[in-house]
């Protein structure tokens, strides 16, 4: 399957492990959230730990989406990690 | 209702000053200023706050709150001014003011943007200190703040 390169900006925390912008290799028709997390921490093993610990919340094209939204390559993803208020 | 996200320092006694030259007839001007400390809550100095932010969806999260507090309670106008980025000891990290005929609602209005700001509005907070940092989460009391207005409703919906 043909794949695409994107770009995973990682917020507050998150970033401590590997940065705060990570490549990623997803299909070109896209994939869930959860799959993108899980690529991810493999991709990524330092990151993997805080991803399993930590309640993350997907932030797509500046919205905040739930766990089985798609994820296309071209898209603006992040990734939040329980916010701290102001 | 007026909502910014600041990249830079901002003076609350000029912003005050604007927000109520604007004001028609009402009776009640409330303001809150929350302000960097030098210190963190273990007695370590403080060199800089750092609050950062994804400008989009805080925004927006901001926004969601400041709504919530002009449907909620008889206030005529209000302003939220939130720092985001690095912030020195002493300087504005959040600003409020909120205006209304009457005293009462104008306070509840700002403690209700205060409390909801601390606990839900979209940034992620760390205090640096000499060469390392430290995350800062919302402590048991800021969620016992924030939770007394769910309880209101709550309260409310049983009577």
């Amino acid at each position: 399957m043909k794949q695409a390169q994107l770009d995973i900006e990682l917020c507050g925390r998150l970033a401590d492990a590997c940065g705060p912008v990570l490549g990623l290799a997803v299909p070109e028709n896209g994939l869930p959230v959860t799959a993108m997390l899980d690529d991810l921490a493999s991709a990524y093993p330092a990151l993997g730990e805080a991803l399993r610990r930590i309640r993350i919340r997907a932030c797509i094209n500046e919205t905040i989406v739930a766990n089985d939204a798609m994820v296309r390559p071209g898209d603006r993803v992040a990734l939040f990690p329980p916010v701290s208020g102001g | 209702m007026q909502v910014e996200l600041a990249q830079s320092p901002f003076d609350p006694t000029l912003r005050l000053a604007a927000f109520s030259a604007a004001l028609e007839d009402e009776g009640a001007v409330v303001s809150f200023t929350g302000r960097a400390r030098g210190r963190g809550a273990d007695g370590a100095a403080v060199s800089s706050l750092v609050l950062e932010c994804y400008r989009g969806v805080t925004l927006q999260s901001m926004k969601a709150i400041a709504a919530d507090a002009q449907s909620r309670f008889a206030i005529t106008a209000s302003i939220v001014i939130h720092r985001a980025g690095p912030i020195a000891p002493g300087e504005a990290i959040v600003f409020v003011a909120t205006a209304a005929r009457h005293r009462r609602a104008a306070f509840e209005a700002a403690d209700y943007l205060m409390d909801r700001l601390k606990t839900e509005a979209v940034f992620w907070k760390r205090e640096e200190h000499d060469g390392t940092s430290t995350w800062i989460e919302p402590t048991a009391r800021d969620r016992e703040d924030a939770q007394r207005w769910r309880d209101k409703v709550n309260d409310n919906a049983g009577n």
